[in-house]
């Protein structure tokens, strides 16, 4: 595996903290009331569904569809600029959660709205700070 | 009190810069004291201040008050980004309706240039900080894009039609000295554009500068003869609708009817429309969810309608955001000071004829994929 990017970092607290140890071991985890309800992401402290701070964490089948995307040239760090263009997508997986992630593809052609998308695998996966599709 | 008898008597702004060595109590000084002498009042009739700027911190409103030397009676911070100086609009009335103060100064300004533009965006909020920034997410542009790709394939709006607004705004901006960006424009100028972030492309996207912006918000029994601007209503939303990422609709929708309800008016009876200008989608969806047309039909009714200060529906009438550059949070007052330059009929150049009354709408607060607050007031001339 080639040396890790320079990419600007999530900040690790006590919310995120099981979410990102999850994603280095190239698992998705959602988070969910105990008593049910909609899995959702970002991590955060309670359920904005429910409102419940009674929360578990799921494993996402990394599976789903990119709903819209954008292509972008100019990014906001340089330690992107030799990967343009990013392919970042509102993806809905299948667990009902909706998130921004980014798509790797070496068409950027070939992305379009309704894709299905899977996460990448180990070791490719450790390259990212977060949860990062290729198509599926 | 009556709500009827509070307005605004007073409006200001700095010239924009690209770059800038002037502190961001300079622009936020200057502006105040240029709406103070258009109300015919100075620093020390004010007992109120409300602040909307992003680079603040660490100073506040309090902290401005001890700068400018202002004992105040009620200080305002906005919190809504640029949707923020309409709201601070809003409170103010509020609180001049009971008693809380009597003059109240808003101000809403910003000294940053394009790096601080992106500087600010990766540091935004929380949320945007941990799971958008490490996404190489482009700031607004990524996360605007996704939502004008996913207008365009449901509802078939076109970047043509968009581009109206681009063309016909920078058509007001020829007029008006204090726009940065004062070039011709065709449409064909706005399709063939340099792509930024597929499909937002160079003319969907404002040039970050330096300026700032400012009203005087009283009783109209102050105002200068035939200078007054009646607050007919106004509402604020925030974080609507929730946990949707890229929704293509806002908070303007939860108050359109009763905006207009309170005011005695529709959509219809606007002279004008200043609407937050960040990009054109949002633009037109501030269109649809505040009734100029269904939603997702604006396509059809851009194409049908033209938007200059002589235009059939007259938007952004001294060039927005988009052409005279979006300096921070002003870019959310720089709307409701031209909406007052109009009423007062001071639109040298670009003056929409008869402008009656006219609608502003705010937008900002960048959360995890788009902005969380909208704001609207119309406001009517004084006869």
């Amino acid at each position: 595996m080639t040396q890790k990017p320079n990419y600007p970092q999530p900040y690790e607290d006590e919310d995120n903290a099981t979410f990102l140890a999850g994603w280095r071991e190239g698992k998705l985890l959602l988070q969910q009331a105990r008593s049910g309800g909609q899995p959702f992401f970002y991590p955060r402290l309670l359920c904005p569904y429910t409102g419940s701070s009674d929360l578990v964490w799921i494993e996402a089948s990394g599976r789903g569809h990119i709903v819209s995307f954008s292509l972008i040239t100019r990014p906001n760090h340089p330690s992107f600029n030799d990967e343009v263009p990013i392919i970042l997508a509102e993806i809905a997986l299948e667990e009902g959660a909706t998130l921004l992630g980014r798509v790797i593809a070496a068409d950027a052609t070939a992305v379009k709205s309704t894709a299905k998308v899977e996460t990448l695998p180990l070791p490719d996966a450790a390259r990212y700070p977060l949860p990062t599709f290729r198509l599926a | 009190m009556t709500t009827s008898s509070i307005g605004i008597t007073g409006y200001g702004q700095t010239a924009y810069e690209k770059r800038t060595s002037r502190t961001l109590f300079a622009f936020l000084a200057e502006a105040g004291q240029k709406a103070l002498a258009s109300a015919g009042l100075s620093f020390g009739d004010v007992d109120g201040l409300a602040i909307s700027s992003f680079e603040l911190p660490p100073d506040n409103t309090v902290t401005t008050a001890e700068q400018f030397g202002l004992s105040l009676s009620w200080a305002y911070l906005g919190t809504a980004g640029s949707a923020g100086p309409v709201a601070s609009v809003i409170n103010a009335k509020h609180a001049i309706e009971t008693g809380q103060a009597t003059t109240v100064l808003c101000i809403a300004g910003d000294n940053y240039d394009v790096g601080g533009h992106f500087k600010l965006m990766d540091n935004f909020s929380r949320g945007l900080r941990n799971y958008g920034t490490p996404l190489g997410f482009g700031g607004a542009n990524g996360l605007f894009g996704i939502i004008q790709r996913k207008h365009a394939e449901t509802y078939g709006t076109r970047r043509e039609d968009l581009g109206r607004i681009s063309v016909d705004q920078r058509r007001s901006a020829q007029q008006n000295e204090h726009a940065l960006l004062r070039g011709p424009m065709t449409i064909d100028d706005y399709m063939n554009a340099r792509v930024i972030a597929d499909p937002i492309c160079l003319y969907d996207c404002v040039l970050p500068c330096a300026g700032a912006e400012a009203v005087i918000v009283t009783t109209l029994d102050r105002a200068p003869p035939g200078k007054g601007v009646r607050i007919l209503s106004g509402f604020e939303r925030h974080n609507h609708p929730p946990m949707e990422i890229a929704p293509l609709r806002g908070g303007w929708e939860t108050f359109a009817d009763k905006l207009y309800a309170k005011a005695g008016y529709g959509p219809q009876d606007m002279d004008f429309v200043q609407a937050y200008d960040d990009y054109p989608i949002m633009v037109a969806i501030q269109l649809e969810d505040l009734g100029f047309c269904r939603k997702g039909e604006v396509s059809a009714f851009l194409a049908a309608n033209s938007f200059s200060w002589e235009g059939t529906l007259p938007l952004n009438t001294g060039g927005g955001q988009l052409s005279c550059g979006q300096a921070g949070i002003a870019g959310g007052l720089l709307s409701v000071t031209e909406a007052v330059r109009q009423l007062r009929g001071e639109a040298v150049g670009r003056q929409v004829a008869k402008a009656r009354r006219g609608l502003v709408a705010g937008y900002g607060m960048v959360g995890y994929g788009h902005g969380l607050s909208a704001s609207s007031i119309i406001l009517e001339a004084v006869q």
